[in-house]
């Protein structure tokens, strides 16, 4: 069979197949025959793409890419299914693949032409990727004029040229606010990016260094898998090339069944997470609704009916963006010690309907933030995670981890510099807490398993703002038997010289991650910038500056202490707008869900956390019902024995039936008594999904045509 | 596959396992591990009906001397038919999202976006659940465990 031949062809057949016989290949002979030499070769494959992402992290310029390793590599089949994946941005295991079929399936083959050499460019995300910061670089390959195969890699890219600073902003409204987007175009040839590629993105985006500097590092690493690759093919030969890397996807899909089988319960889990819109005039709440149905037979089927519609707002994402951070999801809390490709996804059943925020079918619309796309993995961990309690594994139990957040900022630096980016130390979030100890603090994401913050220093190179505070935020995981981890604090100044507009991504004003089985929630997300600030004359006076946020979330210490035009947003979406020289600007990144109820949490844990200062005094006594030496932080036994048995009484004194409390709010969702935010979403989820409806009107016992 | 004692699964249930210890349960799993976990929570109760599943910190789901199938707090308190929301028997506390006892001001949510509510056991106070919603929510039902033979 010609490896060249219509490729389109190929890809239906293959879909074909899979779906009448559930089998991605038919038989497992080369890995029966010879175990250890198919073992051997998957690590020499492994080898190729691992090696060529260490090699590329030191040739990007780009902190996100160097400093956080916001980069990955894949080995893909001709019709485009992953095969082995690098360490790295997970959510990618099957984004390159959407853009690998989606150029087959628009005849890229007979139009554009594929050949040895060329380099394609995709970060439209409808087709690929998450987002425009998500920049893909692919390259088939040839063996004596065959097509062998496809290489990827992927960079998150800190500036696209949008409308706001740093690719990430909350105002958008449209795709043409998120910058330039290339889809799927060649930018390369004969092994060499086009120079006039080279000037498009020179002339579009205000920090080109990053985009050009990844480009040079995936095309490096690109060539070096494929070298890799090719001589490997030498050695087997094609045909038992093409034969053993099928069977690497036959044989995930077959241990990603027997792993559900052997350690998820089987059952039907729910699980809903909480984004919202802060646009003027478009504030509503999103919900990304997860039902996950693990079958005895091994099988996962993964339902978001009842997402919101997709809208002209950012916070929401693509199919292929969801689908990534799906696979993520499962991938990180599951199938980590299986190989990393499609055969998890080929597992997996998933329903995700058209027209909502998790798959818009309006290429014009905006999918810079994610949203419920974000959200609903966090939903899906969940539902893991109380699978794996029900089996007995608590070793992989765990509440819902950070929403991410954190700052973006653009101007003109101190040399007349245009430029931008993202401070990315947001991939050292609060990690959530788990069923055996708390989360960790500064230390986590879920899309980035290095969880690395990076150097100030390094990001006051790219983004010249200072550093006057970066610290662990106290009281920012949820609080519980075992507590989310807290993110970071930061507070920026503005220096001299410099004009910055500076902005944020977070959450609406809302909980920012759950907490599960009697844990709560993570706090809120903020943001505070302050202008025409007195620093010059802390300064000259020889005063101290702020060093921390302090105790009191309503008046943070650099609020007491610098006289400033304090302006708060409440959750961290702050559109980015001109802070001048002299400013300050504070945001945190997102912190873990907590875990049980905390007044079962280990007082010693308690007084742990109040002397170093992740928790304050107010939390323990109110929260964990702890009583504390003033000063030498010793546990009072008795007195946190009574304190906490007080507390319980409180909760059965004010707790009232579940059907009394049913009956109450029942009058209120028939008078339409809701808030805004709430009232705009039911309004849209009620119209578009009879399923959610269906259990809305019988939960609250509600006339069969009851809308809002 | 691995072994593990009952004192390390016990230490575990508990959160006294420490973290290498836990590495090492992440790394090898052992395959009976549910019927182990059972036996260990079966111990750690009052009360005789037999867990059938573990449904999450303090609530199984139990069979009863009568042939029923009910979640059950460790307390011994019943909350009702396994394949019902347990929640419907609980007591529920809907908390302004900055009271001040457990988030001061904008650390909470602002309550036009959402609430908190609480669910307790009527038996012994134990906080089971807390759900971050807006206001007039479904309460979420988290698990129907498949037990049909």
């Amino acid at each position: 069979m010609s490896a060249n031949r219509d490729l389109r062809t190929r890809l239906a057949e293959q879909d074909r197949r899979f779906q009448e016989t559930g089998c991605y290949e038919a038989d497992l002979r080369v890995k029966e025959g010879d175990p250890i030499g198919f073992e051997v070769l998957f690590t020499k494959l492994l080898q190729a793409v691992t090696n060529a992402r260490e090699v590329a992290l030191s040739i990007s310029a780009s902190p996100a890419t160097r400093e956080q390793g916001e980069i990955i590599f894949g080995l893909y089949t001709p019709e485009g299914d992953s095969i082995c994946l690098s360490t790295g941005l997970m959510i990618h295991v099957h984004t390159m693949s959407r853009a690998i079929k989606w150029m087959i399936e628009n005849c890229y083959q007979t139009t554009v032409g594929l050949n040895e050499g060329d380099y394609f460019f995709n970060n439209d995300s409808f087709i690929g990727g998450g987002h425009p910061s998500d920049q893909m670089l692919i390259t088939p390959f040839y063996v004596d004029g065959q097509l062998e195969g496809w290489v990827g890699g992927l960079t998150h890219v800190t500036e696209t040229g949008a409308v706001e600073p740093g690719a990430m902003g909350s105002s958008f409204t449209s795709r043409f606010a998120e910058g330039l987007i290339l889809p799927c175009l060649k930018v390369g040839e004969h092994d060499e990016l086009r120079r006039d590629f080279d000037i498009l993105v020179e002339r579009s985006v205000r920090s080109p260094i990053p985009w050009l500097a990844d480009n040079r590092a995936k095309l490096t690493g690109l060539r070096m898998i494929r070298e890799a690759v090719r001589q490997l093919i030498k050695q087997t030969g094609p045909e038992a090339y093409q034969k053993v890397t099928r069977e690497y996807i036959e044989d995930t899909l077959q241990a990603t069944r027997e792993k559900i089988r052997r350690f998820l319960f089987p059952g039907r889990y729910r699980e809903v997470a909480w984004r919202g819109v802060t646009l003027p005039g478009q504030e509503s709440l999103l919900q990304a609704p997860c039902d996950l149905v693990v079958g005895r037979d091994g099988s996962l089927r993964i339902d978001f009916d009842g997402l919101p519609s997709a809208r002209r707002q950012p916070f929401q994402g693509t199919l292929p963006l969801f689908e990534g951070m799906l696979f993520n999801g499962l991938i990180q809390n599951v199938f980590y010690d299986l190989r990393y490709n499609d055969g998890t996804f080929l597992a997996v059943k998933l329903n995700v309907p058209k027209g909502t925020a998790c798959n818009p079918d309006n290429i014009l619309l905006p999918t810079t933030l994610w949203g419920p796309a974000y959200g609903g993995m966090m939903a899906l961990a969940q539902c893991v995670a109380r699978a794996y309690f029900a089996k007995g594994y608590r070793e992989e139990v765990h509440a819902s981890g950070p929403l991410t957040s954190g700052n973006l900022a653009g101007g003109t630096d101190q040399y007349g510099r245009p430029f931008g980016g993202q401070c990315f130390e947001f991939a050292s979030s609060g990690m959530y807490a788990t069923a055996f100890m708390d989360g960790l603090d500064t230390a986590f994401s879920d899309f980035n398993a290095e969880g690395d913050m990076g150097d100030a220093e390094v990001w006051e190179q790219q983004m010249p703002q200072i550093f006057l505070v970066r610290e662990i935020r106290k009281d920012g995981g949820g609080f519980g038997k075992f507590r989310g981890g807290s993110g970071i604090h930061s507070l920026y100044m503005v220096p001299n010289g410099i004009d910055m507009d500076m902005g944020a991504f977070g959450s609406p004003p809302i909980f920012s991650t759950a907490g599960v089985m009697g844990g709560y929630p993570a706090a809120a997300l903020r943001v505070w910038a302050g202008r025409n600030t007195n620093l010059r004359d802390i300064i000259a006076r020889g005063e101290p500056l702020p060093s921390t946020e302090g105790d009191d979330p309503l008046q943070p210490e650099f609020v007491r202490m610098v006289k400033a035009d304090w302006e708060f947003a409440h959750g961290q979406n702050y559109p980015a707008r001109a802070l001048p020289p002299g400013s300050l600007f504070s945001v945190v990144s997102g912190d873990g869900g907590g875990y049980g109820d905390p007044l079962e949490r280990d007082p010693a844990l308690v007084a742990r956390d109040v002397e170093n200062g992740t928790t304050t005094k107010r939390a323990a006594r109110d929260v964990y019902g702890v009583v504390l030496d003033e000063i030498s932080f010793a546990v009072d036994a008795v007195g946190t024995d009574q304190r906490r048995a007080s507390k319980r009484r409180e909760r059965l004194a004010r707790g009232i039936p579940a059907s009394v409390y049913k009956g109450r709010m029942r009058e209120r969702v028939l008078a339409h008594d809701f808030p805004r935010p709430a009232s705009a979403l039911y309004r849209d989820v009620l119209a578009i999904s009879p399923k959610f409806a269906g259990e809305f009107r019988t939960f609250w016992n509600l006339p069969e045509d009851y809308t809002v | 596959m691995a072994e593990y004692s009952d004192a390390t699964l016990r230490d575990l249930i508990t959160g006294h396992l420490p973290l290498d210890e836990v590495q090492r349960l992440q790394r090898d799993k052992d395959l009976d591990r549910m019927e182990r976990v059972l036996k260990i929570e079966q111990a750690r109760v009052s009360w005789s009906d037999r867990i059938l599943v573990c449904l999450q910190e303090h609530l199984y789901v139990v069979a009863t001397a009568g042939g029923q199938r009910v979640v059950k707090c460790s307390c011994g308190q019943e909350f009702g038919d396994y394949r019902t929301n347990w929640k419907e028997a609980a007591l529920v506390y809907e908390r302004a999202p900055q009271d001040g006892e457990i988030f001061l001001g904008t650390r909470g949510a602002d309550p036009e976006w959402q609430v908190l509510r609480e669910f307790y056991c009527p038996g012994c106070a134990v906080q089971l659940d807390v759900e971050p919603v807006p206001v007039g929510y479904p309460f979420t039902f988290n698990f129907l465990p498949d037990l049909d033979d």
